[in-house]
């Protein structure tokens, strides 16, 4: 781990065309599970292996067992039926989930097994990644619940586990997304509330990644979401975040991640840009709590872009780095 | 009973056919042409108006199956307006390219007529076309040129007329300006809005046009309307029920649509409870005056569910129709 400038990943890698078919083959009753979860360890590893390979600080575990990052989670939680693809953007289909009943937990914890096992491939920290509880709740159609409260608030509780599950495993971050989070504004309240359920008595450093939305219309307030770093998309407007952020002065008690390179273009950006991008951040928060990364999951690239994008990044923090004396 | 839809429909099939996911996918591959990729837009449009004419619907829209997103064919269609970087679309789980001005904008042309031309072609009813109206195109687009709000707004609105005139040339019997800002809480100068939307409308006084607001509530809109030359208005009447009451005590100088289908929800809506609510507003603005439709386009729902509820549409109307004729036997 570096002093300043730490480098992680989002979540999502691009899944191997080997695990696509096996995914294909699973659906299709042609494999066996197990079979499917092999194929899932050797990319999770792959994934490991690539980071570690471009001297990331943070790890992910790249997501290889999950389609989308609700439906995943919704597939196994009672109270949730599936549907056909819906559209979210440009060519991009997610399952969105159904609300059909009360929701409660799987019969297995969901996201420690995953941590556990890329974990266990490196020496490097690896990130504990679950969803939201206002996003699992805004990404689905609710045709159960009231309210959107009750409903929020009954995913917190299912989401605490989880995440008292990874810090009693002894991850040291656990992310928590919220992209959700910018939608309505006027229930960030309920949104910060539903995140105090989940991060309350966690030991471990917690994170919330927020992208694609009008963070002009949440912030300053999204400050007060209860956990310790930010994780905002910021390269894919040119950095126009960093505006908004400049006009009020940076927590003491909170990081900031910054997403430098867009993940859902081809076009591979230049060191320079993702350089000024870095060198403009550092002029809001100071280098020890600003963290680097891309600005979302990365499973709509292709693994050759991905790997350019990131080296691309790791490049541009280098030279910070060397410019700036850091260490 | 008059019914239509307002915008997209989903591009994926709900069983078997044509998917222009699966083709996009394919064709990225290289694993088809571009004329492949052709024949499944039009199949995928033919589906689309396939389910809405089985539904009987009076008006429909070619499901906007070849759009990326509401800007998506303007942005094609008027020079130095870009695809920029993505944005959420108001408050939904749903991104657009944010059209980006790099320059004083032209009118170019030729996309989106051609396309309406083709629906127009493969229809067996009256189509429209919806278009993002100024307001609310003003309120996605990333302004690097301008920087003066109202040369901005009047520029639009030429392209925009100029867009219009093109589409109802190839067809379309009615422009839809979809204007979802002014109902979704983006601040809105109201005397601003009434000059724009008139001047819009003035620029094609020969096409029937529309407004369309959705994702919320717009009652406050209607008092502001009748001088604008709007021939109809759809409503949100999902994002805002009271207005049903209004709507019954009220004769408005336009037709109304009553969006009382929830095109964001899963849920199909309790048949009775609809029916009883156009008839009341029929009784106050004329039976052949109100329309009934989803409230916003039917993408958002996934294409079973979204199949689902044009046909509850139309059985919906034809029990209205039905009621509506015994009560006058």
């Amino acid at each position: 781990m570096h002093k300043t400038l730490n480098t992680t990943s989002v979540g999502s890698f691009p899944k191997p065309e080997r695990l696509l078919e096996a995914r294909r083959r699973r659906r299709q009753g042609r494999i066996s599970e197990a079979e499917l979860q092999a194929e899932e360890r050797h990319a999770t590893e792959a994934v490991i292996r690539l980071q570690e390979e471009l001297d990331l600080d943070i790890l992910v575990h790249g997501e290889m067992e999950r389609g989308d990052m609700v439906a995943y989670f919704a597939e196994h939680w009672t109270g949730f039926e599936e549907s056909l693809p819906v559209r979210s953007y440009g060519n991009r289909y997610y399952r969105k989930p159904i609300v059909v009943g009360p929701v409660g937990p799987a019969p297995e914890l969901l996201g420690v097994g995953a941590y556990r096992a890329a974990q266990a491939l490196t020496d490097r920290p690896v990130k504990g990644m679950l969803t939201g509880p206002y996003t699992c709740c805004d990404w689905s159609f609710n045709a159960h619940y009231a309210d959107r409260r009750a409903l929020v608030r009954d995913l917190a509780a299912i989401i605490h586990e989880e995440v008292q599950a990874l810090d009693d495993a002894g991850c040291q971050y656990i992310q928590i997304d919220e992209p959700a989070l910018s939608t309505r504004p006027d229930e960030l309240p309920l949104a910060i509330e539903a995140m105090g359920i989940v991060t309350e008595g966690i030991r471990a450093r917690t994170i919330s990644h927020i992208c694609y939305g009008d963070f002009g219309q949440i912030y300053p307030a999204l400050l007060d979401l209860p956990v310790q770093q930010l994780d905002l998309e910021a390269r894919n407007r040119d950095f126009e975040l960093l505006d908004l952020l400049a006009r009020h002065p940076w927590p003491a008690d909170k990081e900031l991640a910054l997403g430098v390179v867009d993940v859902h273009r081809h076009r591979l950006e230049s060191v320079e840009e993702v350089e000024r991008g870095i060198l403009q951040a550092l002029e809001i928060v100071p280098p020890e709590r600003l963290y680097i990364d891309p600005d979302c999951g990365m499973k709509t690239r292709t693994w050759e872009e991905a790997r350019e994008k990131l080296t691309v990044m790791m490049e541009a923090v280098a030279r910070v780095r060397e410019a700036l004396g850091l260490s | 009973m008059n019914t239509t839809v307002l915008g997209s429909y989903p591009k994926i099939p709900a069983h078997a056919g044509p998917s222009v996911r699966q083709a996009l996918q394919r064709f990225e591959r290289r694993a088809i042409g571009p004329r492949e990729l052709e024949d499944v837009f039009q199949a995928a449009t033919r589906r689309a108006l396939d389910v809405f004419s089985a539904a009987g619907l009076t008006r429909v829209t070619d499901g906007q199956i070849r759009w990326s997103d509401l800007a998506d064919p303007v942005v094609r269609d008027i020079d130095n307006l870009v695809h920029g970087g993505l944005q959420r679309f108001f408050d939904n789980n749903f991104y657009f390219r944010q059209p980006t001005v790099v320059g004083r904008l032209q009118y170019q042309g030729g996309v989106l007529a051609e396309w309406t031309r083709l629906a127009v072609g493969a229809a067996d009813r009256a189509l429209k076309v919806a278009l993002p109206g100024p307001l609310t195109l003003l309120s996605l687009a990333d302004d690097r040129t301008y920087h003066h709000r109202e040369h901005f707004l009047a520029d639009l609105v030429e392209v925009l007329a100029l867009e219009a005139s093109s589409i109802a040339r190839a067809g379309a019997v009615e422009i839809q300006w979809d204007e979802p800002a002014a109902a979704a809480g983006v601040p809105t100068d109201p005397a601003e809005a009434i000059a724009v939307w008139t001047s819009l409308i003035a620029g094609n006084p020969a096409v029937e046009q529309s407004l369309a607001f959705y994702f919320g509530p717009a009652g406050s809109w209607l008092d502001h309307l009748p001088d604008t030359g709007v021939h109809r208005v759809y409503l949100d009447l999902v994002a805002e029920p009271t207005l049903i009451d209004r709507l019954s005590a009220e004769a408005l100088p336009f037709e109304v649509g009553l969006g009382l289908l929830d095109a964001r929800n899963v849920r199909l809506e309790d048949p009775l409870a609809v029916a009883r609510a156009v008839s009341r507003v029929s009784r106050r603005q004329g039976a052949g005056r109100v329309w009934l439709h989803p409230n916003c386009g039917l993408e958002f729902l996934p294409p079973d569910r979204a199949e689902a509820k044009v046909k509850w549409l139309g059985s919906v109307a034809g029990r209205i129709d039905e009621e509506a004729r015994n009560t006058h036997a």
